[in-house]
């Protein structure tokens, strides 16, 4: 092949995987036998399993992995990592590309980022989450109007569980948070401290 | 025996009739729990959204170190997703001395430090080792004798590690469930996975996801399932009649905690001890011989 024509094999995003993203390095064991694919209880929602993403990012496709659906649609069950033969924890490495994309501009799923972002908030703000509260900081994040609408289409749930003593009533009502814990000061200084750290944090 | 009760954020809500139960239970075989002392979200598997992975794992050392501080006794996590959150990162901990190095120096911003002694265990470990079934069975006073439980074990319950079970063949849950006098059932999807958080963003395939567990277990003739997660429970139980609707299906199985059948076969009070009348389904018709 002449040196001129373009590249079939890219490994600039490959490097930069290994580099950045948290896990990234644990495809270098990926010999592509497909167990990973086999044991995903959602592999057949996906366009690309996890190890034809893996195959993407050894062929350089930069925008098609981290824009990819598939990088974002994990349950962590954890099948995908007790099942690889060469130990790659499939599972951390697709959580490491998610949290990448999004830290670099894309949103490989809009709803998940923002339902993690709502869950990761209760957590900074208060070191605990109350479901009630993130559901509802989820739901209304899409705007107060559409927030209400799909809080109505779920409240066979949230009034049952309501009913029955399993959600707290401060996550029906806006602008409510759950209880801090007692030394929030210092647990947010040291996640900032570890979120300007390590490879997921380096980014932007 | 003395152990940290990890209660988790799900425990003080969702599973409100976890919380009761493990409490009641555990007194009943003379465990003896003491709350961690300011501790803080272990994170679950969603954490990876808004941190990197350093802040979920600095997010569990600080509840490691606390631990530590406060009397080192092992921490029990009724819930599978606090149980191996903090298992993993514990192990991660101790395997890289370099990781413990980095961890430690961001503690210091809340005068802590972990050196690594305490251990993290789910439920059914301490259950099934700590206190046993020959001493499960002495308990007994209303054996669940003909009802046929589905054990619904769950992914994350027994994983990454296989610490005390088996990741693909779990049998510690059903040798619980036939020390109370239950009859478990054998079914396929035991350890598949229910959809966890997906039921807020991906309905439809969590319906798909519960509806498969739901048919393999009735399947081989359960009348209630069985859990020791609290989202396993929560999406089997609440999303059941939507995932009826969505499937075309007529699932009313109720779906409890393992720890509310103890507290039942104990001859502990149904509401006040085992919390049957915050479940969702009603147990009535199935527990009625022992209840």
């Amino acid at each position: 092949m002449a040196a001129t024509s373009k590249s079939k094999y890219d490994p600039s995003f490959a490097r930069e995987v290994f580099a950045k993203v948290d896990a990234g390095e644990e495809i270098k064991k990926c010999m592509q036998c497909g167990v990973c694919a086999a044991s995903c209880p959602l592999a057949d929602k996906m366009e690309f399993s996890p190890r034809k993403i893996f195959t993407m990012i050894r062929a350089g496709e930069r925008d098609k992995v981290l824009s990819s659906k598939d990088i974002m649609l994990c349950t962590s069950c954890y099948t995908c990592i007790v099942r690889c033969p060469r130990k790659v924890p499939v599972m951390e490495v697709m959580h490491g590309l998610a949290h990448y994309a999004l830290r670099n501009g894309f949103v490989p799923r809009e709803d998940t980022a923002k339902f993690g972002k709502a869950f990761w908030d209760c957590i900074f703000n208060t070191g605990r989450v109350d479901e009630g509260v993130a559901a509802r900081n989820y739901y209304l994040s899409s705007g107060f109007v559409a927030g209400a609408k799909k809080g109505i289409e779920m409240k066979d749930i949230a009034l049952g569980m309501l009913k029955h003593k399993r959600m707290n009533v401060m996550g029906v009502i806006p602008g409510m948070q759950g209880k801090k814990i007692k030394d929030i000061a210092s647990l947010q200084k040291m996640l900032k401290k570890a979120e300007a750290m390590e490879k997921g944090g380096q980014t932007k | 025996m003395k152990y940290f009760l990890y209660s988790g954020c799900s425990l003080e809500s969702s599973a409100s009739n976890y919380m009761i139960s493990v409490e009641s239970t555990a007194k009943a075989l003379g465990m003896e729990f003491k709350e961690i002392e300011d501790w803080n979200c272990c994170g679950a598997s969603i954490a990876y959204i808004g941190s990197n992975h350093l802040a979920q794992v600095v997010l569990n050392a600080r509840n490691l170190a606390l631990a530590e501080a406060q009397g080192g006794y092992d921490i029990v996590a009724p819930c599978s997703s606090c149980y191996i959150v903090q298992n993993q990162v514990n192990r991660e901990l101790k395997e890289d001395p370099d990781l413990m190095e980095q961890v430690n120096e961001i503690l210091k911003e809340g005068n802590l430090s972990y050196k690594g002694t305490v251990r993290v265990r789910h439920i059914l470990d301490v259950l099934y080792y700590d206190i046993g079934v020959e001493e499960i069975k002495k308990k007994v006073k209303k054996p669940l004798k003909g009802i046929k439980v589905g054990g619904y074990v769950g992914c994350q319950t027994v994983r990454p590690y296989g610490e005390y079970d088996s990741v693909e063949r779990p049998v510690v849950m059903d040798r619980i469930l036939e020390a109370i006098g239950a009859t478990p059932v054998d079914f396929s999807h035991k350890i598949k996975c229910c959809g966890s958080g997906i039921f807020l963003t991906e309905l439809e395939y969590g319906y798909e996801l519960i509806g498969a567990i739901l048919e393999s277990a009735t399947k081989k003739g359960a009348q209630v399932m069985t859990t020791a997660c609290p989202l396993c429970q929560l999406n089997l139980e609440a999303y059941q009649p939507r995932a009826n609707k969505a499937l075309g299906r007529n699932y009313n199985i109720p779906v409890t905690f393992i720890t509310q059948l103890l507290a039942v076969a104990f001859g502990l009070d149904p509401n006040k001890d085992a919390a049957l009348d915050r479940n969702l389904i009603s147990t009535d018709a199935v527990l009625k011989s022992a209840a």
